[in-house]
């Protein structure tokens, strides 16, 4: 039998709710700071161009004006680094896309600040610009950067795929197109930046990557790390926007510059331009089958659109093209993946790094198949979804983590079933559609990828965890305190999550990759047990007796002659000389050479997964082209939900995010030579968008994770573009190609079959 | 000039241009920084909701001259300091509806203007009501369970 678990599995409250709900709680814009200047940035008006002058002195004499920075001014590395340090802190020279910061004013004032970037006199030469990826790769494109506009190529061949297709039954082709989109987490960028009197940097950032983000301010300043210190507020949401130095490196400039505290505070349009974007994509699918169904093979050519700068692009480009086979077991696959620099306001890291755009198109194209086959989608789903003891094409072992497979397809068979019942409203047609996925964890063999957690334990009884990766508002905090607290047997109430200080706090990592409930919590168990090896250690000199005597249970030390010593008072008693009761320990994703193919570049494979499937209703309303979606339930294999309401509010939040991509969100150029950049026109889904979702959270137990608990930060995006899709195509026969799906595209899109005449 | 208004049951005046909109007057004089600035003061996200003469207002979009002589409710006026929550609050946090938290404040007055006016609403009027209030974390639906769940609460307690 199973040992009856504490508080995980239990929907713990979060301790930050109170504090969000009263308006208490201090993002890095609310943060109070005496005699704060503010910073604004002078953004490049175009795609391309060489800056020929950039004047300076009438912005500088300006009366409340404190200091001015451009490139010229940085004291340290001109460019920074995600993973190439191909991104200029302030232009050098040339401006790659719109909004590309050129030049940093701190004044007084905010509004100081703006009216003096008029005083800043540049002089550009506008270039030829390139703003689509498949255009960069040819001969003759506008540059980008000096060594050609291809970032990335990765080429991957499994089994033989000329066979396939010319054994095959049945070969379809087609060309997908996703849009770009915007993480839109709805706090801007910000950043509070203070200069030390001995020559140090304090930096309040909104982040997913506070010891990232030291290093680049570090570079950029030309300072030793240790002199830069990240000290994390609230954070109002990043979705991998965050994933980004760019506002830590500007405030801090512009703190060492005004040789003072400094808030950079992005407004939306310049979140919209200067930050990460989920990569635009093309692809290209052809996929082999026979007249049953089985994929035989697959042959994909995606070109991803990198806009100006690599930011995380190429690890993108690499769980994009490991996603291009989605769920299923398919012998042979060719897979050509370019990664393409552009004009574009660059991309970056998005909820799902690459899975929603090959998503769409490898499940769009398993329903096509199942229509020319006249087939049912969900069986020819069944017949090539991935089994235990399957490989994925990698190589990758896929055993524990294809096991909740059939459990999946048969509660997607249940949901359509039930959805299929219901009639349409008068004048709308509806439609049911399905979706699979599969979404890996961490950042990919032979990166460095593991966190480091540390537990003290206070004289008043309660557990401190000093987390070093930043809650972003999904509840991180929440879940490290349960399994914390699980480990050493105590209520989560005792456990709490000291804020971020790269002082103070290890090296947790970014938090990113659907890693942390996982990467934490194996991080936190390990520290606990070493705590609790403190713990006896020092009750035992306490009490004169061997630690072999002594045991330990729910924050208590059970002496041999019965009595019982509080955790709180032996730290107390440590305390008392100088001496703290902590322990702190690392925890890595694991790449065993036996489960890691070695082939390939770095960062790929990946080698644990997680599954799960969607079912998306739609009405549409064939006159108009509208869609409502009315209904949507996620079925989500998590592995153990250490907190199911954190866990729902994750998928409930990423079908979302999955509805915005299927409909609404898009950030497109327009007539007038701008891009989308702001709520107005960006259209976020509302409350009114987004319908009941209904979770099925299945628990197949990861072996390797803390008490079974696989990631969930990611998963719940993918799967919703292609089953609302695939429900519109249900509804009229209209099989999208592109996203959003916007009435006009579902109006234009040459229609199929008319309803009812379809196999069911 | 000087500007007269109430906030939170308390009278304030404030010397400062007319042309300063409530949410900066609100953040930066009074410290009131609950009301957030989501969409670049635009009106577009919700965040800066706050409740003008008990109706729910973009404050990015009222000019600090327009609430002489108003009542003006934030967030920071529903429950006192440490004090017990206001039973939207405790709804919100009870029902998991809170993640980041920067919408919060706003669809929390959002929701209290729709219950004093609706005391059963259904949940499309909850949606419309919670329809200028972007949240990108949750998908809405602890959301409408939170305020369904606050209309419960509120009922008893009449």
């Amino acid at each position: 039998m199973k040992p009856e678990l504490g508080t995980v599995g239990r929907s713990e409250p979060r301790k930050d709710a109170r504090e969000k709900v009263t308006g208490a709680a201090r993002y890095v814009a609310d943060l109070e700071a005496e005699g704060a200047l503010w910073a604004a940035v002078l953004r490049s008006p175009h795609h391309s161009a060489r800056i020929v002058s950039l004047g300076t002195e009438r912005a500088r004499r300006a009366p409340e004006v404190v200091a001015v920075v451009t490139s010229a001014d940085v004291p340290g590395q001109k460019r920074y680094a995600a993973i190439l340090a191909d991104q200029p802190a302030l232009a050098v020279d040339v401006v790659r896309h719109k909004g590309e910061p050129v030049a940093l004013l701190v004044a007084r004032t905010r509004e100081a600040a703006r009216s003096a970037l008029g005083l800043l006199e540049v002089e550009y030469q506008e270039l030829p610009a390139v703003l689509d990826p498949v255009a960069a790769l040819e001969p003759g494109a506008p540059p980008v950067h000096e060594n050609g506009n291809l970032l990335t190529r990765y080429q991957f061949t499994t089994g033989d795929p000329d066979a396939a297709f010319a054994g095959a039954e049945v070969v379809l082709e087609e060309t997908f197109r996703v849009q770009r989109v915007a993480p839109g987490a709805l706090e801007p960028e910000a950043c509070l930046a203070r200069w030390e009197g001995d020559g140090s940097l304090t930096l309040w950032v909104s982040s997913q990557k506070p010891f990232e983000d030291r290093r680049n301010v570090a570079a950029v300043l030309g300072l030793p790390e240790e002199r830069v210190r990240i000290v994390s507020a609230v954070v109002g949401g990043a979705f991998g926007g965050k994933e980004d130095s760019g506002v830590a490196v500007l405030a801090g400039l512009a703190a060492w510059a005004a040789r003072g505290t400094v808030r950079v505070v992005n407004d939306r349009w310049e979140s919209f331009l200067a930050h990460p974007k989920r990569h635009p994509a093309v692809v290209r699918y052809r996929l082999a089958a026979l007249r049953d169904g089985t994929i035989l093979g697959v042959d994909v050519l995606g070109h991803l659109d990198k806009g100006a700068y690599a930011s995380y692009g190429p690890a993108v480009a690499g769980i994009f093209t490991e996603s291009l086979t989605g769920a299923y077991r398919i012998p042979a696959v060719r897979v050509d993946t370019r990664l393409a620099y552009t004009h574009a306001p660059f991309s970056g890291a998005m909820r799902g790094f690459g899975g929603p755009q090959a998503h769409f198109a490898v499940e769009s194209m398993v329903d096509m198949l199942a229509a020319r086959l006249e087939l049912d989608p969900l069986e020819v789903r069944r017949r090539n979804a991935v089994r235990p003891g399957d490989r994925h094409y990698t190589g990758v072992p896929l055993d524990s983590s294809a096991r909740s497979m059939e459990r999946i397809l048969a509660e997607l068979e249940r949901a359509r079933k039930r959805l299929r019942l219901r009639e349409a409203g008068p004048g709308r047609r509806a439609g049911v559609g399905v979706s699979l996925a599969v979404q890996s964890m961490g950042l990919g063999a032979h990166v460095p990828d593991d966190s480091t957690a540390r537990l003290e334990w206070l004289p008043d009884g309660r557990v401190v965890i000093l987390a070093g990766s930043p809650d972003l508002g999904q509840g991180l905090a929440v879940a490290t305190e349960q399994l914390a607290a699980e480990a050493l047997g105590l209520p989560a109430a005792r456990v709490f999550t000291a804020p971020l200080d790269t002082r103070r706090s290890p090296d947790g990592g970014v938090t990113c990759a659907s890693r942390m409930t996982y990467l934490t919590g194996n991080a936190l168990r390990a520290a606990a047990a070493r705590l609790e090896a403190r713990l006896l250690e020092g009750a035992a000199e306490l009490a004169g007796r061997e630690v072999a005597e002594l045991r330990y249970q729910a924050g208590e030390v059970l002496l041999p002659d019965g009595r019982r010593l509080a955790a709180g008072a032996v730290a107390s008693r440590l305390a008392e000389r100088g001496a703290r009761l902590a322990a702190e320990a690392v925890a890595s994703f694991a790449y065993p050479p036996e489960r890691t193919p070695q082939e390939y570049p770095v960062g790929i494979p990946h080698v644990l997964h997680v599954f799960c499937g969607q079912v998306a209703r739609v009405e549409v309303d064939p006159e108009l082209g509208t869609v409502e979606v009315t209904d949507v339930v996620a079925v989500h294999d998590v592995g153990k939900a250490v907190n199911p309401a954190a866990v729902e509010g994750q998928i409930e939040g990423g079908v979302a995010q999955g509805l915005g991509y299927a409909l609404s969100e898009d950030m497109p150029l327009k007539a007038s030579g701008e891009w989308v950049d702001g709520f107005a026109e960006y259209l976020l889904p509302t409350a009114r968008d987004v319908p009941r979702i209904e979770c099925v959270l299945l628990e197949e137990a990861e072996a390797s994770g803390p008490w079974g608990a696989k990631g969930v930060g990611e998963m719940g995006v993918a799967p919703t573009a292609p089953a609302v899709a695939n429900a519109i195509f249900d509804a009229v026969g209209v099989r999208l190609t592109r996203l959003p799906a916007s009435p006009e595209a579902i109006l234009s899109s040459p229609g199929g079959p008319p309803p009812g005449e379809r196999p069911r | 000039m000087t500007v007269s208004f109430a906030v939170n049951g308390r009278e304030v005046q404030i010397a400062c241009d007319p042309g300063r909109t409530l949410l900066e007057v609100l953040r930066e004089d009074l410290s009131l920084t609950g009301a957030k600035d989501g969409c670049g003061g635009e009106g577009e996200c919700g965040a800066c909701t706050v409740l003008l003469d008990g109706e729910p207002v973009n404050a990015c979009l009222v000019l600090v001259g327009q609430v002489e002589g108003r009542r003006v409710e934030t967030i920071e006026g529903l429950a006192p300091p440490g004090g017990e929550l206001h039973p939207i609050q405790r709804a919100f946090v009870e029902a998991g509806a809170v993640q980041c938290g920067y919408c919060t404040p706003g669809a929390v007055l959002a929701a209290r203007a729709l219950l004093s006016r609706e005391p059963d609403p259904s949940e499309e009027q909850i949606r419309e009501a919670l329809a200028g209030n972007l949240c990108r974390c949750t998908g809405y639906a602890k959301m409408v369970d939170a305020v369904r769940r606050a209309a419960r609460e509120l009922g008893r307690e009449a």
